[in-house]
């Protein structure tokens, strides 16, 4: 296989606890390399640890010990190092986070301006691409408060992938959603998925996971416990606690 | 719902009114004084030789105040800004910078600020920078374009330090304002601009900042308001603004009355307008 995109090296990263005196370990000595077109669900019970992981991937977090490295680039202390791995790493949230107070159209354009000097008939190409892929041209010039929960984390993908990145990170995309609403978002993952994104996942959704991942890690404790071929765990999933979390939700 | 008891209301009004009344008889009463408010109007304006109308004294003084509240505002929204970002960071050194100016500034009676400030920079900065002489040099379109926005060439340096200083008083507040403001913004918007790969320049300009004004911009109202009234302590140093007119008119006219209340009037007007404007825009802004 080709080298890996994301390189993750006995990557440590605790948390104060209370009194500041005990640490808490959210990510343990993690190693794990993820290659380009892989689509990786991380899963596991609440606490493990998953959130963090992911938010060490493009700085969001700063972890205490180990490496981080995406498309050879070292994720450390160095400026342009971290502006690079910021731009070619898109992250979509639990709560959304658009800024509720540009329109839709903005929310989206803006970084593809700013942040990748793109003219103004560029950026208003990309826009309404990027829309049409999510479903929502209609809503342009709505602001985020307009829309449902399902619509605005669609634009939150869109706006992500204006930047054009090659990775994309989702923190649990669809955990603060309705429902009926949550189909509407995955089918936009799914879609991305079967263009070869690169992507690492967080999520509950077994459905996703099974009909879009290639590949699952399933965390506990801060540990990575499994790291399998997504048909493979299901069918016969190894660790106990695995297995016990399955038995859970299955 | 429960009915308005509007006959209470009624007797309540009726007596205020008529407590106020029986008052000002026996104030009038009892006060020697020969009111003269037709001298007033020419304070305002008067006819030069030729006949053109040119403002007077009282003007003056207002229009004085004007600008000054005006850039001083400015400056303050600008220095307030800036700093409360920075009391927001989290590296210890722009937080310390940060938070020694907004104690320093705000446990300082402004009146000894505007000494300091007047015989610091009215006296050493302004001349070693050489303010003083490129104000009285400048060319005559020059002259009356920093006659129009800020005073007469020669005040010029004392008209500097004033807004400086009420820039610096006034500024610290802003800035406990706008740290209050950058608190109330979630957390999720730093993130999103953050991984967005926005600089930290762009990130406060588009997306936090224009989120804080519009969350604090009532007490931002607020803030100006009191700078327009605190603008009236540089009288101290000579600053011919509302106050110190009117009371350079009181002391040859002896209309001590009402030339206060003229004043006290005019200051109202400025502060209501204000008011106003804040409450359109308010009003105006798009809501989310």
């Amino acid at each position: 296989m080709s080298k890996p995109i994301i390189v993750v090296r006995n990557l440590n990263k605790t948390f104060p606890g209370p009194d500041n005196k005990i640490e808490i370990s959210a990510v343990k000595d993690v190693n794990v390399e993820i290659f380009q077109g892989e689509v990786v669900v991380v899963r596991g019970p609440s606490g493990a640890g998953k959130s963090t992981f992911l938010r060490c991937l493009n700085g969001l977090e700063n972890f205490d010990s180990g490496s981080v490295v995406i498309d050879n680039t070292p994720l450390d202390h160095h400026h342009k190092n971290r502006l690079e791995i910021r731009k070619e790493v898109g992250m979509v949230f639990q709560s959304f986070n658009l800024f509720p107070h540009m329109t839709v159209r903005k929310n989206i354009s803006l970084a593809i301006s700013r942040v990748r000097k793109k003219s103004k008939e560029e950026c208003e190409i990309t826009t309404l691409d990027l829309l049409e892929k999510v479903g929502i041209t209609d809503k342009i010039d709505s602001y985020p408060s307009q829309l449902s929960g399902g619509q605005q984390q669609r634009v939150a993908i869109a706006r992500a992938l204006a930047m054009n990145p090659k990775i994309m990170l989702f923190d649990e995309a669809t955990s603060a959603l309705d429902p009926e609403m949550i189909s509407e978002v995955l089918d936009v993952m799914k879609a991305l998925a079967k263009e070869g994104m690169t992507m690492v996942v967080v999520t509950h959704e077994m459905g996703f996971a099974r009909e879009a991942g290639t590949r699952l890690l399933f965390m506990d404790n801060g540990e990575i416990v499994e790291d399998r071929e997504v048909r493979d765990f299901f069918e016969n999933p190894i660790e106990d606690r695995s297995k016990a979390f399955l038995s859970k939700v299955l | 719902m429960r009915r308005h008891n509007y006959l209470l209301d009624g007797i309540v009004l009726s007596i205020l009114i008529l407590v106020v009344f029986l008052g000002f008889i026996r104030i009038k009463n009892g006060f020697q004084y020969s009111w003269n408010w037709g001298a007033i109007p020419r304070f305002f304006f008067r006819l030069d030789e030729s006949g053109r109308i040119k403002t007077n004294i009282l003007m003056q003084g207002f229009l004085t105040t004007v600008r000054l509240s005006f850039w001083s505002s400015g400056a303050a929204l600008l220095i307030g800004t800036l700093m409360g970002i920075l009391r927001t960071r989290k590296n210890l050194f722009p937080r310390l910078v940060g938070r020694t100016y907004i104690e320093i500034a705000r446990n300082t009676p402004p009146l000894v600020l505007i000494f300091i400030f007047y015989f610091f920079i009215g006296n050493i900065i302004t001349s070693s920078l050489g303010i003083d002489e490129w104000s009285r040099n400048l060319s005559g379109v020059g002259k009356t374009v920093l006659t129009i926005m800020f005073s007469k060439p020669e005040r010029f340096p004392a008209f500097l330090s004033a807004l400086f200083t009420l820039a610096v008083y006034e500024g610290a507040y802003v800035a406990e304002i706008v740290r209050g403001g950058l608190e109330s913004v979630e957390a999720g918007q730093f993130e999103a601009s953050y991984a967005l790969g926005f600089s930290r320049f762009d990130k406060y300009r588009y997306i936090i900042l224009p989120q804080v004004f519009r969350k604090v911009l009532p007490s931002l109202t607020g803030q100006a308001i009191s700078t327009i009234k605190d603008s009236s302590i540089v009288s101290i140093i000579s600053i011919r603004e509302l106050t110190f007119q009117g009371m350079e008119l009181m002391a040859s006219t002896y209309l001590v009355f009402e030339i206060w209340i003229t004043i006290t009037i005019m200051y109202f007007i400025l502060t209501i307008s204000l008011s106003a404007l804040a409450s359109y825009l308010e009003r105006r802004m798009i809501k989310y």
